[in-house]
């Protein structure tokens, strides 16, 4: 028979996903390996994308970060880091949906200092009509390093 | 005896003029031409420069999300996969990864980001076949939501 415009639909061809039994057999073996290589240690630097103070930061070990605003810790605190969405290393990735679990990442970071931010001026000026304001603001920052990013093999 | 008003002959008198200019010329500093020497020009261009740098940093917010979708964009298209096919199936499949974050895995983690694009290309697939096949097939893997209790 010929083929006409209205033969086949008009979205591409979908190909058929893989076997769910052979799949489940593929995803156990991952598994498996990936918990053998972190129980084995063979990673090098971790790296971790973490929610903190409303942002996410992508993060390694020996890491300076500073926030806009104040954290409730005195310097020299040390800071479980929870909410982490992504850890990583050279070879595997865990992707967290949407995080990750507590027992899987521990991630430690020391605040370094509290000070304020270098002072921005926030100018209003309307022409022609003698309005003007200067305002001179300086948000508070703090800085945290962070120490370590561990993680344990208990993948299932 | 009380004397309440100061006398006819003392006059005040502006003492510190030159410092109060120098607050201004010194953010003038590095313009061209004539206004980073003369008050009068000067106080009018520092002006606007100070109005300037307040819109900007609203503006700076708009201007780096839109380079994070180009970069994503960019990125997502070497692995075959477009800008909206990539982050819907990202976000149906429950990953909450910001745009400032998926570029900065693009650029430095490209093998992270491969495996974060075959995600969405599978999710994509199954999403496909879900609409299509009419709930005959059975679901998918990555289709499936995940329910925490933290």
């Amino acid at each position: 028979v010929a083929k006409t415009s209205l033969t086949s639909p008009p979205w591409p061809e979908v190909p058929k996903l893989p076997d769910p039994v052979e799949e489940a057999k593929y995803h156990a073996e991952v598994v498996q390996k990936v918990n053998g290589m972190i129980s084995a240690g063979e990673y090098g630097r971790l790296f971790a994308v973490v929610h903190f103070a409303s942002k996410q930061w992508k993060i390694t070990s020996e890491d300076l970060i500073m926030m806009d605003n104040v954290l409730e810790a005195e310097c020299g605190d040390r800071i479980r880091l929870e909410k982490v969405l992504l850890v990583g290393a050279d070879d595997f990735t865990l992707i967290g949906r949407p995080l990750l679990g507590k027992d899987l990442v521990r991630v430690e970071a020391t605040v370094i200092e509290k000070t304020e931010s270098w002072p921005k001026i926030n100018m209003r000026f309307w022409k022609r009509h003698n309005y003007q304001r200067k305002k001179i603001i300086t948000n508070p920052q703090t800085v945290l390093r962070i120490n370590t990013i561990e993680i344990y093999p208990c993948l299932s | 005896m009380v004397v309440l008003s100061a006398a006819r002959w003392l006059r005040s008198r502006l003492t510190d003029r030159f410092w109060r200019v120098q607050e201004v010329l010194k953010y003038a500093r590095h313009f061209r031409g004539r206004k980073n020497r003369c008050y009068k020009l000067a106080v009018r261009s520092v002006r606007r420069a100070f109005v300037r740098s307040t819109k900007a940093r609203r503006e700076k917010k708009r201007f780096l999300r839109a380079l994070w979708i180009t970069r994503i964009e960019a990125a997502s298209l070497e692995h075959g996969l477009k800008y909206p096919a990539f982050i819907s199936n990202l976000v149906k499949s429950q990953v909450e990864l910001n745009r400032k974050v998926l570029a900065d895995l693009a650029i430095y983690e490209p093998k992270t980001f491969k495996s974060l694009a075959a995600l969405a290309q599978r999710r994509r697939q199954e999403g496909f076949l879900a609409a299509l096949g009419d709930g005959k097939e059975p679901e998918g893997i990555f289709s499936r939501i995940v329910r925490h209790h933290y």
